[in-house]
């Protein structure tokens, strides 16, 4: 496709200029870093397969109450690799998520989100929002006696959010209980509006790093390479590598579609919410009665809340990227390692 | 008459409560309808608002005795031309149907402690049997029967068992309705509700038989039908007995100490050669169903999704219900075809199972080819950034 010796290209390349291309990205420079610079180009990857392996699925699902488990079932057990397919989409789901928070974690841990970052630090962490949204609608859709539970105790969560709580709790079931127009609004945000707005976000998000790249704080005089190839041949292994995991996983650990919804059955025993809503879920399970002449519940999540917008608003609080809010990062991320670790036992 | 009813209205501001608390039970009750009102039952003249409308002359019944009762009830519900007017839908025959029953001719003889209609579906807050509150409704039937006859002090006069209910609850049909099985029999699906009576030896078999009709027809094609009827037995029950109905699985057909068959039968007589005969097909269709059964679910434990595998297992269950049917023939011969059945429903279930875990096998080849490919790929471009890297170092562009 190119000329290796820089004198000519390929018939491709000729026209659309690889050379002026490779040019530029040879002459743009990048920190020379260890994984962790990889894993914003991961959660890139893992997307795009959620949104290929999420339209073939969506060839063969049924968005109908009556018909969504079995059209499921049909996929996993009688379309030719529909299960390879499912299990993709669903692996790439958590896969996704916890790229997308490893992410996030490198960032704060390393000061990146200061100033003038800024722009890249919140339409990242409304890329989390939305993500966070696809894996909850995505959950709801195999309309399973799991999906049932979570999209009803989920919901109900939402209440207890300072505010917004009735609103969201009626938005999040598309009405006053978890019914069919549930399925329907999950269905409509999970295959249109959320991966719209997913897509729209990602190109600013990466319009606002390649603006501001390479002025990360605390590694300014950290050694530097070449996009071209040095960088992006380290990205395609880091790509292969989540490619070969993705795989490894779908074809050896089988995703269950469970029993069909039935809201008749008491609820499953020991039934937990996905993992990443685990320590969330805990906290509010365990929450006292009463604290500090609050609903302990209410209390907690608009406690959870409050640190949630901390989060967002981290640049305007830490105009240094200090290693405070480091050493705050790793705390946070311990407890929640170990809120979830007790929510499973 | 009709429309004024002073009864309740007065009664529902008394201070007594056992004066104010029918008012505000029939309110809420089956009865409450303008056509009946309180002088339904009570005469009177509800629209007299003083204490005259309790005037005997009136025909006023305040307490209603025992033996009333009935009649009361029955002065309506056995009014067809009342009845298609006020609930189209209600039989009429209860009444007739009670005055039959044992518990009917008890009261008739003046028995205090035989149930009347109020007993079971109760006084003033008489409730639709539809309702799940209503003491007859089908979710609490069993509980309103067990109410009397498992209370040994209550049931001593009548020298009855009490031990109904809890045999019942353990029963295949306990259990079963216990699990909310809609076709569950309790109690009054075999003994009636107005008419209730015990099956006797000779109508026991066509208690039985309005479910298990299939049974029943097999049944009497069988030598035990005329032997049973000759020596006075009651036909279902002398094998499954009747309230402690073990599941049929259960039934030892055989030569065995715990057979059933060893009740009546010596281990020498003819009839045995047959019960043995019966066995071996039973046991080895039984482990076949066993091993596809097992087949299934190690598929199913192996995250295998076996497409027909549910309407496989429908069609083993049919099968092997049909066999437990043909049991009652007790003609070996006749045993074939259902075996038959299950054995092509087993058959049909191991290919299944088998198909998935050949196309499972293939689908690993060629998953594991592509995983070496991306692996490899991996490795290079890993090896291509070394050489880049060290190449830097060198200063080679």
């Amino acid at each position: 496709m190119m000329g290796t010796d820089g004198q000519g290209s390929s018939w491709l390349g000729a026209r659309i200029g690889w050379d002026a291309i490779r040019a530029t990205l040879s002459a743009q420079r990048v920190a020379r870093r260890n994984f962790s610079h990889f894993l914003g180009g991961i959660t890139l990857l893992l997307f795009l397969l959620e949104v290929g392996s999420g339209v073939l699925v969506l060839l063969y699902y049924r968005p109908d109450v009556a018909q969504a488990h079995a059209s499921l079932e049909r996929i996993v057990g009688e379309v030719p690799y529909g299960d390879l397919i499912r299990n993709v989409h669903a692996w790439s789901s958590d896969l996704l998520v916890l790229s997308l928070v490893a992410h996030m974690f490198t960032v704060v841990v390393r000061g990146s989100f200061r100033s003038p970052r800024e722009l890249s630090w919140w339409s990242g962490q409304a890329l989390l929002v939305l993500c966070i949204g696809l894996a909850f609608t995505g959950a709801i859709l195999p309309w399973s006696q799991e999906a049932y539970l979570q999209a009803r105790v989920g919901s109900e969560l939402a209440r207890y959010v300072p505010f917004v709580g009735n609103w969201l709790h009626h938005f999040l079931r598309g009405g006053d209980e978890v019914t069919s127009s549930t399925l329907q609004h999950a269905f409509g945000f999970h295959v249109a509006a959320l991966p719209a707005a997913v897509t729209a976000l990602i190109f600013l998000h990466l319009f606002f790093v390649q603006r501001r790249a390479a002025t990360t704080p605390r590694d300014d005089d950290a050694p530097t390479m070449p996009v071209y190839p040095d960088f992006l041949v380290r990205q395609a292994a880091a790509w292969t590598a989540t490619f070969v995991v993705v795989m490894t996983l779908a074809i050896f650990a089988q995703r269950s579609v469970g029993v069909a919804a039935d809201p008749r059955l008491p609820s499953v025993v020991g039934a937990r919410p996905p993992w990443y809503f685990l320590a969330f879920h805990h906290v509010v399970r365990v929450a006292p009665r009463d604290l500090l002449g609050m609903d302990g519940a209410r209390f907690l999540v608009a406690a959870m809340c409050g640190v949630g917008l901390a989060v967002v608003a981290l640049p305007l609080l830490d105009r240094r990227g200090s290693r405070l809010t480091a050493y705050l990062a790793w705390i946070f991320l311990l407890a929640c390692a170990l809120l979830s670790a007790y929510a499973l036992t | 008459m009709e429309g004024i009813n002073t009864c309740a209205t007065c009664h529902a501001t008394l201070t007594d409560a056992k004066l104010r608390g029918p008012a505000k039970d029939y309110v809420t009750s089956a009865h409450r309808d303008e056509r009946i009102g309180c002088v339904g039952c009570h005469k009177g003249d509800p629209r007299d608002p003083t204490v005259g409308a309790h005037a005997r002359a009136l025909g006023f019944i305040a307490h209603p005795a025992q033996s009333e009762v009935a009649g009361i009830c029955g002065g309506c519900h056995a009014d067809a031309d009342f009845i298609r007017h006020v609930n189209a839908r209600l039989p009429v025959g209860q009444y007739a149907l009670y005055s039959l029953s044992l518990h009917g001719r008890l009261a008739a003889g003046g028995d205090e402690r035989a149930p009347t209609c109020a007993t079971c579906h109760g006084k003033h807050d008489v409730l639709p049997p539809a309702s799940p509150k209503s003491p007859v409704n089908r979710a609490n039937v069993h509980k309103l029967c067990g109410g009397c006859h498992s209370d040994a002090k209550r049931m001593s006069p009548y020298q009855i068992r009490t031990d109904q209910l809890s045999k019942w609850e353990k029963s295949v049909h306990g259990l079963a309705f216990k699990k909310g099985n809609p076709n569950a029999p309790t109690c009054n699906s075999c003994h009636g509700a107005h008419s209730a009576t015990p099956p006797d030896a000779s109508s026991v078999a066509r208690a039985c038989g309005r479910c298990h009709e299939e049974e029943l027809a097999l049944f009497e094609q069988s030598p035990h039908s005329k032997g049973f009827r000759r020596r006075g037995l009651a036909e279902c029950v002398a094998c499954h007995s009747n309230h402690d109905v073990a599941p049929a699985s259960s039934l030892h057909v055989g030569v065995t100490p715990d057979a059933m068959c060893t009740k009546c039968h010596a281990n020498d007589e003819k009839p045995m050669k047959v019960a043995d005969t019966i066995a071996g097909l039973l046991r080895g269709a039984r482990d076949r169903s066993a091993a596809a059964r097992a087949t299934l679910a190690r598929a199913r434990d192996a995250g295998l999704v076996v497409p027909g595998s549910s309407f496989a297992l429908d069609q083993l269950s049919t099968a092997e219900l049909k066999l437990r049917a043909v049991v009652h023939t007790l003609d070996p011969m006749r045993l074939e075809a259902p075996i038959a059945s299950i054995d092509r429903a087993v058959a049909e279930a191991e290919k299944l199972v088998s198909d998935v875990e050949t196309t499972r096998k293939t689908e690993r080849r060629g998953y594991y080819v592509a995983l070496t490919v991306a692996g490899l790929l991996f490795l290079s471009l890993l090896l291509k950034s070394l050489e880049l890297d060290r190449r830097r170092r060198q200063g080679t562009p």
